[in-house]
């Protein structure tokens, strides 16, 4: 990136111009996102070259992941114990909770593996709200529509239908589960309306919410939920290194390890639902992002070597507005809140440079130019633009004390005040829309397999609508624990083991791909911990 | 990688803070998280990680003792900035020793609400004052006035109490009567919810659903793609 305009000068050139007056894109839409889209530049994609998804356009940092060799040789797991349920679930976040909790109550004995804690996910960092369609003026079509024009049409419909048509059901769910939501101004708890707002490109208020941390009281819920669920047992610090094959190509469990023992510990199911969630922390083109430590891609690398089929895994969003300064926040999240109730962006010159409220791909690449081109805002080693959010105070007072509680905190966090200073923000790697094809079941296409969450591909398109993401974890959660336990018994694995690396490791060589390269990674590389060649100790 | 990049540069720029972080004695960059800290100093990150900054998962907990303090306090480590001086570790994430078990699904008559609490958290009436768990809360949350409320019978004042939890789980280790807090508050919160929360346009639509009155159409003109494009 290159040098921007020094942030003492840069607030004086905001101070002298301040309010900006709009300014419409200098660029076309179409040329801006092929200069500046972080998806859109030379060398981004390559095609894989082994697999089921074999010639599939796919994020280089990624298609390297997904093309490297197992963690595991069948020497590791020659002695490890083994531990036996019907089903064993692959992530402790959102989806995974609720498919263990619809898997156990069916009757299964269900595994729940995690590798950080339960409830360490992006789920519980979700702030703005779930999507259902409940109002009267809204219905299921406009919520299948709307989501469909947001991914570009590129979404399969039958996952998009089953979608929509569970988020009713979902909210009731998730209320008998004991989350709370809004209620409209002056509804009563029985037999008032659910507060509604209008996420980013629908065309009806839509979203539902509990304050501005959704996520957060619902991971609460679900998190005690699973805890109380007999038929449950949970192991936390149980990364999953290699899922498990039995003679017939069919899942069956997957290989654990346990961190606070060093060891290998097999599980073996009947049937295995990953629930693994995404890919921020590959820090994908370089970026920061909002997402929380553990979303490095795991489950898509099992999945693929295990043969599943993958889409639009060139496909990343970048939120506009991540904090660039202070360098202990980078990365984190500013509500779309602060844009859509009228923040504008400002460069280093004082001057707005897009519409605030087209997509985040647009406003994402808008404020990259102007980083590029030397109009950024350069502060110590950061740099971004200003999110001026003085004057969306000084236009309606008032309003950063009152519905921008997070936004205000998170600037006294940052050490100022948002109503005297500006943020200074850049574009943050926050949702991977693409993963592992399933149907509206949840099977992956592999015997025994199935995923639930952002480790699927197919819901989003191109490009999710905001509130979609935390519908889709309980929805299609359910989906896949209620599939699971319902297959669990049907076959159970026999003869389990490694077999499907012989021909993942003839592929790789056929391609010339080296066998040196491992994954999945587990941790991020500033974890300081290589899953390669330092697991054995314990800690 | 830009991440860790910048990481290195600002240590390698700012000024610097000593401190001793789990036995370890460390150089950190002025304006750094302890959890920041921590990984910017090469020792491993596997465990008490999770949102990174945003402080809304509970999982980096940390005893902190400022340097000039006698006592150490309770705080996460992606909140708190380092200072020079500071000694710092990890609280290890423990599950609550006996779950207190209910089926929420089964409480379904709100007359004995106080009689629910009662029975499966018995040992919250015993709360001794110490205020233990007010000081462990990272949040701030007034945990004990939540206990006296909850034990009283007031489940909505004791669950407002309970708003910003983050579910990190200090209270419980802080009480010395094992009325595990966290747990208790989530209870009445979970409770409230599930017993009184009743919204009529949700309920209407789940009707409309149930009599085949929201058909899902593939072919609509707004399920296609425009011609032009």
């Amino acid at each position: 990136m290159s040098g921007g305009i020094p942030h003492a000068e840069a607030l004086a050139a905001w101070r002298a111009r301040t309010p900006a007056q709009p300014q419409a894109l200098a660029l076309p839409v179409p040329e801006l996102l092929k200069r500046f889209h972080p998806d859109r530049q030379p060398g981004s994609m390559v095609p894989l070259r082994v697999g089921a998804s074999a010639g599939l356009p796919c994020r280089a940092e990624l298609a390297t992941l997904l093309q490297s060799d197992s963690l595991v040789e069948d020497v590791d797991i020659a002695a490890a114990p083994m531990l036996d349920a019907d089903v064993l679930v692959i992530g402790g976040g959102g989806a995974g909770c609720v498919a263990a909790l619809t898997a156990a109550r069916a009757g299964a004995r269900v595994i729940l593996a995690t590798k950080l804690r339960l409830g360490d996910s992006n789920t519980v960092m979700a702030e703005g709200g779930i999507q259902a369609a409940v109002g009267a003026e809204d219905s299921l079509q406009r919520h299948f529509e709307d989501t469909l024009r947001a991914g570009h049409f590129t979404a399969n419909k039958e996952l998009v239908a089953a979608l929509v048509s569970d988020g009713p059901a979902v909210i009731r769910w998730l209320i008998q589960e004991g989350m709370s939501f809004d209620l409209a101004e002056g509804s009563e708890r029985i037999g008032g309306n659910l507060l509604r707002k209008k996420p980013g490109g629908a065309t009806a208020a839509r979203l539902l919410s509990y304050r501005d941390f959704t996520g957060l009281e619902m991971m609460r819920a679900l998190r005690e939920a699973v805890l109380l669920q007999p038929g449950i047992t949970l192991l936390d610090r149980h990364p999953s290194l290699e899922l498990l094959t039995d003679d017939r190509g069919r899942c069956a469990g997957a290989a654990l390890h346990d961190l606070s023992l060093g060891r290998t510990v097999l599980a073996r199911a009947g049937a295995t639902v990953l629930a693994t969630g995404g890919a921020g922390r590959l820090h994908i083109a370089g970026f920061p992002t909002s997402n929380h430590y553990g979303a490095t891609a795991d489950g898509l690398v099992l999945a693929y070597r295990l043969g599943a089929a993958l889409r639009e895994v060139d496909s990343f969003q970048y939120h506009p507005t991540g904090i660039a300064w202070p360098p202990h926040m980078e990365g984190q999240l500013v509500s779309e809140a602060a844009r859509a109730s009228g923040a504008a962006l400002v460069n280093g010159l004082g001057e707005r440079f897009v519409d605030e409220l087209e997509t985040r791909d647009v406003v994402a690449s808008a404020i990259l130019r102007e980083m590029a081109e030397g109009r950024g805002v350069a502060r110590g080693n950061s740099l971004g633009v200003f999110l001026d959010t003085p004057g969306l105070e000084r236009e309606k007072p008032g309003i950063l004390g009152k519905s921008l509680v997070t936004l205000t905190h998170l600037a006294h966090r940052a050490g100022f005040d948002a109503a005297a200073e500006p943020f200074l923000i850049c574009p943050t790697l926050h949702y991977q829309n693409g993963g592992v094809a399933i149907d509206p079941d949840g099977w992956s296409g592999v015997p025994g397999l199935l995923c639930a969450g952002e480790v699927t591909g197919g819901l989003h398109g191109r490009n999710r609508m905001m509130g979609n993401a935390l519908l889709e974890l309980v929805a299609f959660g359910r989906r896949a624990g209620r599939s699971a336990a319902a297959n669990a018994r049907a076959e159970r694995p026999r003869n389990i083991g490694l077999t499907h690396l012989a021909d993942w490791r003839r592929a790789l060589i056929a391609q010339g791909l080296p066998l040196t390269s491992k994954a999945p990674v587990i941790f991020p590389p500033y974890g300081n911990f290589d899953m390669a060649t330092q697991r054995g100790r314990a800690a | 990688m830009y991440f860790e990049e910048a990481l290195l540069s600002e240590i390698e720029s700012g000024p610097k803070i000593q401190l001793v972080f789990d036995g370890h004695s460390i150089i950190a960059e002025a304006g750094a998280s302890l959890l920041q800290a921590w990984a910017a100093a090469g020792l491993p990150l596997i465990e008490n990680v999770g949102c990174m900054g945003q402080g809304v998962c509970g999982a980096c907990r940390v005893l902190v003792r400022r340097k000039g303090e006698r006592l150490a306090g309770t705080a996460l480590a992606c909140e708190m900035q380092v200072e020079d001086g500071m000694q710092a570790s990890f609280v290890d994430h423990f599950p609550a020793r006996r779950p207190h078990a209910y089926d929420l699904h089964a409480l379904t008559d709100s007359w004995t609400a106080l009689d629910q609490i009662d029975a499966v958290f018995p040992e919250a009436k015993n709360c001794r004052h110490c205020s233990g768990c007010d000081r462990a809360c990272p949040k701030g949350i007034e945990v004990q006035n939540m206990v006296n409320l909850a034990a009283a019978g007031q489940a909505f004042a004791a669950a407002a109490l309970f708003d910003h939890c983050v579910m990190c789980n200090l209270c419980v280790a802080a009480c010395p009567e094992h009325i595990d807090p966290a747990h208790l508050g989530q209870f009445v919160r979970r409770m409230n919810a599930a017993i009184t929360l009743r919204p009529a346009d949700l309920i209407t639509r789940l009707r409309e659903i149930d009599q085949g009155r929201q058909p899902i159409d593939f072919e609509a003109p707004g399920a296609n793609p425009p011609f032009e494009s």
